[in-house]
């Protein structure tokens, strides 16, 4: 046989990179949600519905276990930023395009409480939603199976960047992802705020935001 | 950093969807959802015919967002087929594949179901298949299925193959299960067709019939391999196959050099390419092989 597996090869080894950056959100009454990290110095970026009331716990690819601080956290965009007191910790970049209809992605989460879940698809639509507030939010929606547990995990393109934070699913087969534009937004918005309170930890490095 | 094959298929995907994309416009013609449609021809439109379900206020919006009214200017049920004329000649012009669709080859299903843009789901093609009836009194001589995931609105819309050409027009009204995907080679035929009659003829022979193996003397004389065929229970009165000497008991073998082993085959040849033509049947008579020159009827 002539194939010689260098495709999933790439595959397998996209999700190696990427995979080490994906953690457990334990912050919610009802099971476990996803996060990414967002810096090396401990910024975890999630869902703010997978944060829920307490302080959430953060579960490394190591399996070591951080209780987190919350640094900021915004319904209007589902997103809440968290703060660990970890360092040397391997983020994931944003992608540095405004993702094309048809590319593929992965999604990368913990599913139904499945650890480490990969699931394929390509960018559905490019769509808005309007929040609560009637604001318009950008989202990603892509034919990516998503399940309850895969909320605050990153959906990644095919250079392992993130093209939107996977969050809801709305009806049967709609995986929606919250653009990873918003979610850069909101970092830079989250970080500007919270100088006084520990500066060092929320330094904005100038490759990530 | 130097792409890997990924990141190329990746894009490949991107630039497909854009590519076809381009020709794909949203059609407004029911009063829920919209659907989808494909820009064949400079002016015209080729859509799914169940989701045409008011003929007049029709209007489709192009890729640049420009809504234009336009006008029903065909309609088969049959095979789920409608074609819509613009007023005036817009956008880019949609390219039907070169090579039909492949088991196994992978597809984007391609929509424009809002005016936020195109939509597109990935998949498999899973299965070829045909002749069927279609349930809507149509014939397919082909048809394809894939496994992707339809969003509402995708009625209408094309199957693109990886390079950005067409496979077919893709539709939920033809089965009560899931959607198929009419093949572009027979969607631009019907289309064409519905371009310049409206609508669809149907060819009528005037009999009943029913399958029945045949025997391998009859195969023999037939000088090929055969193991069914029609035989004819009934012809009625002055129908087309009683003027043309057809008899009950012949058994139909073949109709203009096309075997027929089924129903399914005599339908799928039975379509306005015959209607009104004198055309070659095949029968067995008394075991040996007969032609005999039909003037097709109009259903």
């Amino acid at each position: 046989m002539t194939f010689n597996g260098t495709f999933t090869q790439v595959i397998h080894e996209l999700v190696q990179q990427v995979m080490p950056s994906l953690v457990v959100v334990r912050g919610h009454r009802y099971g476990a949600g996803s996060g990414i990290v967002w810096d090396a110095n401990g910024l975890i970026l999630t869902n703010n519905h997978v944060v829920g009331r307490r302080m959430p716990i953060v579960l490394l690819q190591d399996d070591r276990e951080y209780e987190s601080k919350l640094v900021a956290r915004d319904p209007n965009v589902d997103l809440a930023l968290l703060s660990i007191d970890a360092t040397d910790l391997t983020p994931l970049k944003p992608a540095s395009a405004s993702p094309r209809v048809g590319e593929m992605v992965f999604a990368l989460g913990h599913p139904w409480g499945q650890r480490n879940t990969v699931t394929r698809g390509i960018v559905s639509a490019l769509l808005t939603v309007q929040n609560r507030r009637g604001d318009k939010l950008p989202i990603v929606r892509s034919d990516a199976p998503l399940a309850p547990g895969n909320s605050g995990g990153p959906l990644v393109n095919a250079s392992g960047e993130v093209a939107g934070i996977n969050a809801m699913i709305v009806g049967g087969d709609q995986s929606v992802s919250i653009a990873s534009a918003v979610a850069v937004d909101f970092v830079k918005k989250a970080l500007a705020q919270n100088t006084s309170a520990n500066k060092k930890a929320y330094a904005t490095p100038n490759d990530v935001i | 950093m130097s792409k890997t094959v990924l990141m190329e298929l990746s894009d490949a995907l991107a630039d497909a969807a854009e590519q076809a994309g381009r020709s794909t416009v949203l059609v407004n013609a029911r009063r829920r959802m919209p659907a989808s449609g494909i820009l064949f021809a400079a002016d015209l439109v080729l859509t799914a015919e169940h989701v045409l379900e008011k003929n007049e206020d029709i209007s489709v919006v192009e890729a640049e967002g420009t809504e234009i009214p336009v006008k029903i200017a065909g309609r088969d049920a049959g095979t789920d087929i409608a074609v819509l004329k613009l007023d005036r000649p817009i956008g880019t012009v949609a390219e039907a594949t070169k090579s039909p669709a492949r088991l196994g080859q992978i597809a984007l299903v391609l929509a424009r179901p809002s005016r936020d843009g195109i939509e597109a789901s990935l998949g498999t093609v899973s299965s070829i298949g045909g002749p069927v009836q279609t349930g809507r009194g149509g014939m397919l001589e082909r048809y394809i299925r894939t496994d992707s995931i339809l969003y509402p609105g995708f009625s209408g819309g094309p199957l693109v193959a990886a390079d950005g050409t067409i496979l077919g027009m893709n539709t939920s009204g033809l089965s009560n299960g899931p959607a198929i995907t009419i093949p572009a080679d027979i969607a631009w035929n019907i289309a064409g067709i519905l371009a310049q009659h409206g609508q669809i003829k149907r060819g009528y022979l005037g009999i009943r019939s029913q399958t029945v193996d045949l025997p391998s003397a009859s195969q023999e004389a037939l000088k090929r391999k055969q193991d069914t065929g029609l035989l004819v229970m009934s012809v009625e009165n002055n129908s087309p196959a009683s003027k043309g000497g057809m008899i009950v008991g012949d058994i139909l073998v073949a109709i203009a050099g096309n075997p027929v082993l089924h129903h399914d085959e005599l339908f799928a040849r039975l379509n306005g390419d015959v209607v009104g033509k004198s055309t070659p049947l095949e029968v067995l008579r008394g075991g040996q092989p007969q032609t005999l020159n039909i003037v097709v009827g109009e259903r």
